[in-house]
C-alpha cells in the first residue's frame, strides 16, 4: 500500500473528498425514500464509492471515523458484532485490501499482462520511437464499474516503478455553494472547462515536474479516471474534440478509464455517446482493452483472503452468494462483505433465505432493507436485492401442507387453473422491498424463467411467455404515456411488474425440481445495443456504396436483401459492417467464461 | 430550377356551392335556412350526417350570404379538427373571438349582416368531452353576440347539453341521380370525358359521398388526362376490383388453405390496401345468400378483430391470412378452436 | 456498384417496369401542377426508384446532388425540451427523411421539423418562389398523432411545399392523409416483367442467359424486383457461364430461420425454446426486422404442417405479431409464438401418435 506514489490533480478543490458528509447524505436517503420511486440507477452514471478514490489515506482517517459513526447510526444502534470489532473500523476494506501486487489482482491475468506490456512498451521505448506517427500513447480501459480498472493501472504502475498522475473529476458544485462562492468573488467554472484546461496543459507542457516530489526521473503515467459528465450534444462534442487532441498529441502514456453502463437502455443517449466516444478515440489511434466483469471465482478468492486477514468467520455459501450477487463488481463485493461482517449475529443465513423463502421473515426483510438501503447508493444494488426477489419468483415455492385448510366455501376454479398458496409474501411486497423496477424485473424473468420450467411442461412455458408478453405491452404503453401523465405511467409500471411476476408464478405450474441455477443478466440488453449499432453501420455503409447518389434505403431492406448478397458478392470494403462481429464474440466469450468458471470450480482454485 | 407552382384549387373547393339554395339534395334544410336568411335571425345550429353530404358547404354558404365577403373575416371563425382544439383553445381562442362586440344591425352591400358573429366548429364530434363542456359555458355567456354552427358525422358524440341548445339538421346521403348530375356538371366545366360506366362506378365507389367522388375525379383527371375510364377511377380510389375480392372468397370457400394463402400473397404483392380488402370482403360476406347467420357472425368477428389490429399497426399479410383462415373454417364448417382464446 | 444501383432508372423515361405509371407521372409534372403524392406498394416494387426519377423530372439533375446531414433538433415541448437526432438527405429542392426513425416522438419531428422545412422556400433565378418537395419514408410507421400533425402541415404549407409520401401499406395511413394525396399504387412486378428486366441487365453486361434461368430467379424472388436483381448478381459471382439448373443461393437469414423451424419441429421443450431464443437474438442483432422473422418462420412452419394445424398456427402468428406491435421488445412475443406453436404441436403429436 505504502509504496504508491500518487498525486492528485484536481483543479478546483484542493481538499480531497469529504467522505463523511457524503456518506451521511447517502445513508440517510434510503430512510426517507424507503421504496418505490427511485430513478433508474442504470441510466445515470452510477455514483462510485468514494473510498476507492481516496488517495491520501493518512489524512482521511478522521473523516473515515466520522463516516463510520454515521454508519453505526444507520444500523439503528444494533449492537455491532464481534466480527466487525475485530476489523479495523478506520478503513474501508476496499482500500485496506487494495491489491498491492499483480498476483492479488482479481482481474483476468491476460488482460493485466496486456495492459502491463503496453505500458512497458511505451515507457521503455526510446524517445524517438515514441514520436513515431500512428503510435498513440493513449490506452482506453473500458468495463463496468468495479472490475478493477483503476486497481490494475495502480498496481502495474507500482510494479514498473512509474508515478501515477491522476485526474479525478472534481466534486460537483452544488447550487448553494455556488451562491456562496460567487458572493465571495469566485467564479464558477464548469467541470468541462476545467477538464479542457487540464488536458491543454498536459498537451503543451507535459506534466508539471514540480508537482512530482523527488525523483523526477522516474516515468510518469497519466490516468484519467472518469470523464466529465456531459449534458447535451454540444458539450459532448467539446469533450470529444478535447480528447481526440489528447490522443493525437500527448507523449505521456495515458490511461483513460471509461465506465460502461452495461445495461443501459439502447435509447439512452448518454450511453450511446459514451460508446461513440470510445469508437472515435480508437479511430484516432488509441488502444483499447476491455475488461470483463470479474469471475465469481476470482471474487470469491479475494473475499476469502480478506476474511482470513480480517479474521472473520464467513461461511463459504455467503461468500459465494455475495460474489454472485455482485455481478462482477469486486468493489461492491468487498463492500458487501464488510457490511455483512458488521451485522449483528452473523447467524443471518443469506443462502437459506434465498432458496427457502420461508425463512424468518423479519430477518429477510431486515436484510433486504440493509442491502437495499446500503447499496442502492452504490451501484450494484439491483443485483443483490433483485437476486433475492427473482430467486423467490423463479423457484416458485408453494405451500404443500396447508392445502386441506383451503376454504371450502371459496370460489372454486377448475383444477387446471387452481394453484397452491404462495410460500412467501405477496409478490408485490417483495417487489417493493427489492426496489424492483418493472422493466429490469421483466427482462430478468424473461432471461431466466425457462431454466425453471420443467422440461415436459411446454404449456407452462407458453403461459409464462404469454404473460411476459402482456407485461411488455403494458410497459410499452406506460412508456408512451409517460411524458404526459406520469401517474398513469406509474400505475402501468407497477401493473406490468405485477403481471410479469404473477404470470411467471402462475404459469410455471410444474416447476422443475429445485436445483441450483445461476441467474443471468438479460442478454437482451446487449442484443439491443449491438443491433442499434449495427443498424447505424449498415445505413452508413449502404450510403457509401450507393455512391451517395440516390436516397435512403430502409434498414430492413438492407439487412434482409443487400447484406446477404454483399456477403456473397464480396463487395466488402475496409471497415465494413462486420466490425461489430468482434463485439458479439466478446459477448459470447464473456458468457462462456462464466459458464466455464462455474463448471471448473475446483481447478481454478488450484491454479492460483 | 424550381418550376413555379400554378395556383390550382382542389375541385372540391372550386365547385363548392356558394348559395344555400344551390346545396344539392337537402331540400328541407335549404328551406329552413333560406327562411333564416330572409329574417337574418338564426339559432345555434347543429348539422349532422354522413361525410360529403354538404354540411360544411351549407354552413359556409350561409355565413357568406349573411355577411358578404367584406365582413366575413371579422365575423366568422372557422375551426376544424386539424386545428388544435384542446380545452385551452376553446377557453381562449373562441372566447377572444366571441368577446369582441359587434356593431348593430345594418345592411351592408346587400347583405343582411345581423348583429352577431358565427363560429363554425367543423368535425365537432372529434372534440373531447371536456372541451365540449367548456364550450357550453361559453355558449351561454356569449349567446347574445355569437351563433355556433356545429358540424359532425355522429350526433351521438356531441354531449346532450350542447345538442339541446341547437337546431338540428340531418343531412341525407346523396342519391345516385343527384350525384351524377353534379359530377357531369363538373366534367362539363373541366372538359372531361366520362362514359356512363365510369359514372356508375364513380357513384358506387364514393357511396353517396360527393366530396369523395369529386376528389377521385380530380385525381383521375390529373393522372390520366381528360378521358377517364372506370378502371382509372378504381385505381385512384384504392378500391379493389371485384374479381380480386371474389377470388379470395372463392379460395376460402374451397377449403384449401394453400390456395387461400396464394391469393393472400397475391393481394399483398399487388399492393392493395388490406383494410379496404376487409371492408369489401365484409360486403361480400354480408350479402352472400348461401351462408347461414352463425357463420356470417364468425367471419364478421374475425374481420372486426383484424381491422382493429391493422389500426394498431399489425402486419397486413398475417392479418389477412388470419381472416382468410377464419373465413374458410367458418364456411367449410371446420372446428374453430376457441379454447385458447384469452 | 451493385447492379441494383447501377441499372436503377434515373429518369421516368427509362423506367421499364411501371411504364404506364411513369408516363402518367410525367404528364402530371409537365402540367406544373403536382399534388401531394402517396406511393404505396410492397417492398421491392420500385416506389423509391419512381420517386427519385420523378424528382429528377421536376428539378433536373440537381435533384441527384444530395448531401447527408445528421441533424439535431431541440424541440420545446412545453415543460421540457426534447433532443432528437435525425438523418436527412437534402438537395436544394428536396429533403428526404424517415420521421418514424425517432420512435414514439415522431410527432415532434412532423410538427416542428417539417414545418420549418416547409417554411424555407427556395427562390429560383428569376426571383420567384418555387416549391420544395419533402419525401417522407415509411409514413405507415408513423404514430396516429404524427399522422394527424402531418395532415395539418399539408394544409398549412401546401403553397410552399409538396409532400411525397412513401409507404408499404396504405391501410396504416389515415383516411385524412390519403384523401389529401393522389394515391399511387405500385404493385409488385409480375414474373414476366422481372424476367424482362433481368434480360435487359444481362444484355448490358454482355451475359449469356440460358433459357428458363431468369424465370427461376424471378420465381424465387417472390415478385420482388430488387431481390431478383441482387440474386442475379450473386449467381453471376458464384458461377459463370450460367447453367439453367444452377442453384440460386438463398439469403443466409432465410436459411437460418428454416433451421430454426426444423429445430422447433424436432423437439418441443422449454430447453429447446431457450435455444431458439438464442438463434432469434442472432437474427435481431443482424437487424432482421422481427415481423419479418415471424412471417418467415410461419412460412417455414406452414410448409411442414397438416392443413388443420395450419389454421391454428396462422391465427397465432397474427395474434402475436399484433401484440409485438403494441409491445416494446419483440423477442417476448416471437418467443410466445414459438412456445404456443410448440405447445400446440406437442398436443397434436400426442393426440395422433399417442
Amino acid at each position: 500500500m505504502g509504496k504508491r506514489n500518487t498525486i492528485v490533480i484536481s483543479s478546483s478543490d484542493d481538499e480531497d473528498y469529504e467522505p463523511s458528509s457524503r456518506l451521511t447524505r447517502s445513508y440517510q436517503k434510503p430512510k426517507s425514500t424507503s421504496s418505490l420511486t427511485r430513478t433508474n440507477p442504470s441510466r445515470a452514471k452510477k455514483p462510485r464509492l468514494p473510498g476507492s478514490r481516496l488517495t491520501k489515506q493518512s489524512s482521511n482517517v478522521d473523516e473515515m471515523r466520522l463516516a463510520f459513526r454515521d454508519f453505526d447510526e444507520v444500523l439503528n444502534g444494533v449492537k455491532v458484532s464481534a466480527g466487525s470489532r475485530r476489523s479495523n473500523p478506520k478503513e474501508l476494506w476496499v482500500d485496506k485490501h487494495k491489491p498491492s501486487s499483480l498476483e492479488e489482482l482479481a482481474v483476468n491475468k491476460k488482460k493485466v499482462e496486456e495492459v502491463k506490456s503496453w505500458f512497458e512498451e511505451r515507457l521503455m521505448a526510446p524517445k524517438y520511437l515514441q514520436d513515431e506517427v500512428g503510435r498513440s500513447s493513449v490506452l482506453i480501459l473500458s468495463g463496468q464499474a468495479g472490475v478493477g480498472k483503476s486497481a490494475t493501472v495502480q498496481v502495474i504502475a507500482s510494479k514498473i516503478g512509474a508515478q501515477l498522475c491522476e485526474w479525478n473529476t472534481p466534486t460537483p458544485t452544488i447550487w448553494q455553494e455556488h451562491v456562496h462562492n460567487s458572493s465571495a468573488g469566485m467564479n464558477y467554472t464548469s467541470k468541462l472547462d476545467e477538464f479542457e484546461n487540464f488536458v491543454e496543459r498536459v498537451r503543451k507542457y507535459g506534466l508539471i515536474s514540480s508537482s512530482l516530489n523527488g525523483n523526477s526521473k522516474s516515468s510518469i503515467i497519466l490516468v484519467i479516471d472518469d470523464l466529465p459528465v456531459t449534458n447535451g450534444r454540444s458539450a459532448f462534442e467539446r469533450l470529444q474534440r478535447c480528447l481526440i487532441q489528447l490522443v493525437r498529441s500527448t507523449r505521456v502514456p495515458t490511461a483513460i478509464l471509461a465506465t460502461d453502463c452495461g445495461n443501459a437502455d439502447s435509447s439512452d443517449l448518454t450511453a450511446r455517446w459514451l460508446e461513440e466516444l470510445q469508437l472515435t478515440l480508437e479511430s484516432a489511434g488509441a488502444s483499447k482493452v476491455a475488461f470483463n466483469p470479474i469471475t465469481n471465482n476470482s471474487i470469491k478468492k479475494t473475499l476469502s483472503r480478506i476474511c482470513r486477514q480480517e479474521l472473520c468467520n464467513v461461511a463459504a455459501e455467503e461468500i459465494d452468494l455475495i460474489a454472485r450477487a455482485s455481478g462482477g463488481d469486486i468493489r461492491h463485493a468487498i463492500t458487501s462483505l464488510q457490511l455483512f461482517c458488521l451485522k449483528p449475529n452473523v447467524e443471518l443465513d443469506l443462502s437459506s433465505s434465498n432458496s427457502t423463502p420461508s425463512c424468518p421473515k423479519e430477518n429477510a426483510n431486515l436484510l433486504n432493507e440493509f442491502s437495499g438501503g446500503f447499496s442502492s447508493q452504490y451501484g450494484r444494488d439491483e443485483t443483490l436485492t433483485l437476486f433475492h426477489a427473482l430467486g423467490k419468483f423463479l423457484h416458485n415455492k408453494r405451500d404443500t401442507e396447508n392445502v386441506v385448510a383451503l376454504d371450502q366455501n371459496a370460489f372454486r376454479v377448475g383444477e387446471k387453473f387452481s394453484r397452491l398458496p404462495f410460500k412467501m409474501d405477496s409478490p408485490e411486497k417483495i417487489l417493493c422491498q427489492a426496489h424492483g423496477q418493472s422493466r429490469p424485473i421483466t427482462d430478468f424473468l424473461h432471461e431466466n424463467v425457462l431454466d425453471f420450467v420443467s422440461d415436459e411442461a411446454m404449456d407452462d412455458a407458453w403461459a409464462v411467455a404469454s404473460y411476459l408478453g402482456d407485461a411488455d405491452m403494458l410497459l410499452a404503453t406506460s412508456r408512451r404515456t409517460l411524458n404526459r401523465h406520469s401517474e398513469i405511467g406509474n400505475v402501468l409500471q407497477s401493473a406490468a411488474a405485477s403481471v410479469a411476476v404473477r404470470g411467471v408464478l402462475y404459469g410455471n405450474f410444474h416447476p422443475s425440481p429445485s436445483r441450483w441455477h445461476a441467474i443471468r443478466k438479460p442478454k437482451l440488453w446487449q442484443i439491443e445495443q449491438s443491433s442499434s449499432h449495427n443498424q447505424n453501420e449498415m445505413l452508413r455503409q449502404r450510403f457509401m456504396e450507393d455512391g451517395g447518389s440516390s436516397s435512403f434505403s430502409e434498414v430492413s431492406v438492407i439487412a434482409t436483401e443487400y447484406r446477404p448478397v454483399l456477403k456473397w458478392v464480396g463487395y466488402r470494403k475496409a471497415g465494413d459492417v462486420e466490425t461489430h462481429g468482434s463485439e458479439d464474440e466478446s459477448l459470447k466469450g464473456m458468457s462462456i467464461d462464466e459458464e466455464e468458471s462455474e463448471i471448473s470450480d475446483d481447478d481454478d482454485i488450484e491454479d492460483w | 430550377m424550381a418550376p413555379v407552382l400554378q395556383s390550382s384549387q382542389p375541385w372540391v373547393e372550386k365547385y363548392r356551392p356558394k348559395q344555400v339554395r344551390d346545396v344539392a339534395h337537402q331540400d328541407e334544410v335549404v328551406r329552413v335556412l333560406t327562411n333564416t336568411l330572409e329574417t337574418a335571425n338564426c339559432p345555434h345550429m347543429l348539422f349532422y350526417g354522413p361525410p360529403g353530404t354538404g354540411k360544411t358547404t351549407t354552413a359556409l354558404a350561409i355565413a357568406h350570404q349573411l355577411f358578404g365577403p367584406e365582413l366575413y373575416k371579422s365575423r366568422v371563425l372557422e375551426l376544424n379538427a386539424s386545428d388544435d382544439r384542446g380545452i385551452n383553445v376553446v377557453r381562449t381562442k373562441i372566447k377572444d373571438f366571441a368577446a369582441v362586440a359587434v356593431g348593430s344591425a345594418q345592411r351592408q352591400g346587400g347583405y343582411p349582416c345581423p348583429p352577431f358573429k358565427i363560429i363554425i366548429l367543423d368535425e365537432a364530434d372529434s372534440m373531447t368531452e371536456d372541451a365540449q363542456n367548456a364550450l357550453r359555458r361559453t355558449m351561454e355567456t356569449y349567446s347574445k353576440v355569437t351563433r355556433f354552427f356545429f358540424i359532425c358525422n355522429y350526433i351521438s358524440r356531441i354531449i346532450e347539453p350542447l345538442a339541446s341548445r341547437c337546431a338540428k339538421f340531418r343531412f341525407k346521403p346523396l342519391s345516385d341521380e343527384i350525384m351524377s348530375s353534379r359530377i357531369l356538371h363538373i366534367c362539363d366545366q373541366e372538359g372531361l370525358n366520362l362514359d356512363s360506366e365510369a359514372l356508375s362506378t364513380l357513384s358506387s365507389i364514393s357511396q353517396g359521398d360527393l366530396r369523395r367522388a369529386i376528389t377521385y375525379l380530380q385525381g383521375a383527371a390529373r393522372l390520366f388526362g381528360s378521358s377517364i375510364s372506370s378502371k382509372d377511377l378504381l385505381s385512384v380510389s384504392g378500391v379493389i376490383p371485384v374479381e380480386v375480392v371474389e377470388a379470395l372468397y372463392a379460395a376460402c370457400k374451397s377449403g384449401n388453405f394453400d390456395l387461400a394463402n396464394k391469393e393472400v400473397n397475391n393481394i399483398i404483392a399487388e399492393g392493395y390496401p388490406v383494410s379496404q380488402m376487409l371492408s369489401q370482403l365484409f360486403d361480400v360476406v354480408v350479402e352472400a345468400d348461401d351462408v347461414p347467420d352463425e357463420q356470417k357472425a364468425r367471419i364478421c368477428k374475425s374481420l372486426a378483430e383484424a381491422d382493429k389490429r391493422l389500426v394498431d399497426g399489425a402486419d397486413e399479410y398475417l392479418q389477412l391470412l388470419d381472416v382468410a383462415s377464419n373465413t374458410m373454417r367458418a364456411l367449410c364448417n371446420m372446428p374453430q378452436e376457441f379454447s385458447f382464446e384469452t | 456498384m451493385l447492379w441494383v444501383d447501377k441499372y436503377r432508372p434515373k429518369t421516368l423515361a427509362q423506367v421499364i417496369v411501371h411504364e404506364d405509371i411513369a408516363q402518367n407521372l410525367t404528364k402530371l409534372v409537365t402540367e406544373q401542377d403536382c399534388p401531394h403524392l402517396l406511393f404505396y406498394g410492397p417492398s421491392g416494387s420500385g416506389k423509391k426508384t419512381l420517386i427519385m426519377a420523378l424528382l429528377r423530372q421536376i428539378f433536373g439533375p440537381s435533384a441527384e446532388k444530395v448531401k447527408v446531414e445528421n441533424r439535431n433538433w431541440k424541440i420545446d415541448a412545453g415543460s421540457r425540451t426534447i433532443d432528437l437526432e435525425l438523418t436527412t438527405l437534402a438537395s436544394t429542392n428536396h429533403v428526404e427523411l424517415s420521421p418514424s426513425d425517432v420512435g414514439f416522438q415522431d410527432r415532434y419531428i412532423v410538427q416542428e421539423i417539417i414545418k420549418e422545412m416547409a417554411k424555407n422556400r427556395p427562390i429560383d433565378t428569376k426571383g420567384k418562389k418555387g416549391f420544395k418537395v419533402l419525401v417522407l419514408n415509411e409514413v405507415d410507421k408513423l404514430s396516429r398523432e404524427a399522422q394527424h400533425s402531418l395532415r395539418r402541415t399539408m394544409e398549412k404549407y401546401s403553397a410552399s411545399c409538396r409532400l411525397i409520401l412513401c409507404c408499404n401499406s396504405s391501410s396504416k395511413v389515415t383516411e385524412a392523409i390519403r384523401s389529401r394525396c393522389l394515391n399511387i399504387r405500385i404493385n409488385a412486378p409480375s414474373a414476366e416483367q422481372i424476367v424482362k428486366v433481368l434480360e435487359f441487365i444481362g444484355k448490358k453486361e454482355g451475359l449469356q442467359i440460358p433459357s428458363g434461368f431468369a424465370a427461376r430467379i424471378a420465381e424465387k424472388s417472390n415478385r420482388n424486383l430488387r431481390r431478383a436483381i441482387l440474386s442475379f448478381e450473386t449467381c453471376r459471382v458464384q458461377q459463370y457461364p450460367f447453367t439453367s439448373n444452377q442453384a440460386i443461393p438463398p439469403m443466409d437469414w432465410e436459411e437460418y430461420i428454416s433451421e430454426i423451424a426444423t429445430d422447433i419441429m424436432k423437439e418441443q421443450s422449454p430447453k429447446r425454446l431457450f435455444q431458439v431464443r438464442g438463434k432469434v437474438y442472432e437474427l435481431l442483432i443482424n437487424c432482421i426486422p422481427p415481423e419479418i422473422v415471424l412471417k418467415r418462420l410461419l412460412h417455414e412452419l406452414l410448409k411442414k404442417l397438416d392443413a388443420e394445424l395450419k389454421h391454428e398456427v396462422c391465427h397465432w402468428a397474427a395474434y402475436y405479431e399484433h401484440r409485438m406491435r403494441l409491445g416494446q421488445k419483440a423477442i417476448f412475443h416471437i418467443e410466445a409464438f414459438v412456445a404456443k406453436f410448440m405447445s400446440i404441436y406437442k398436443a397434436f403429436l400426442i393426440a395422433t401418435f399417442g
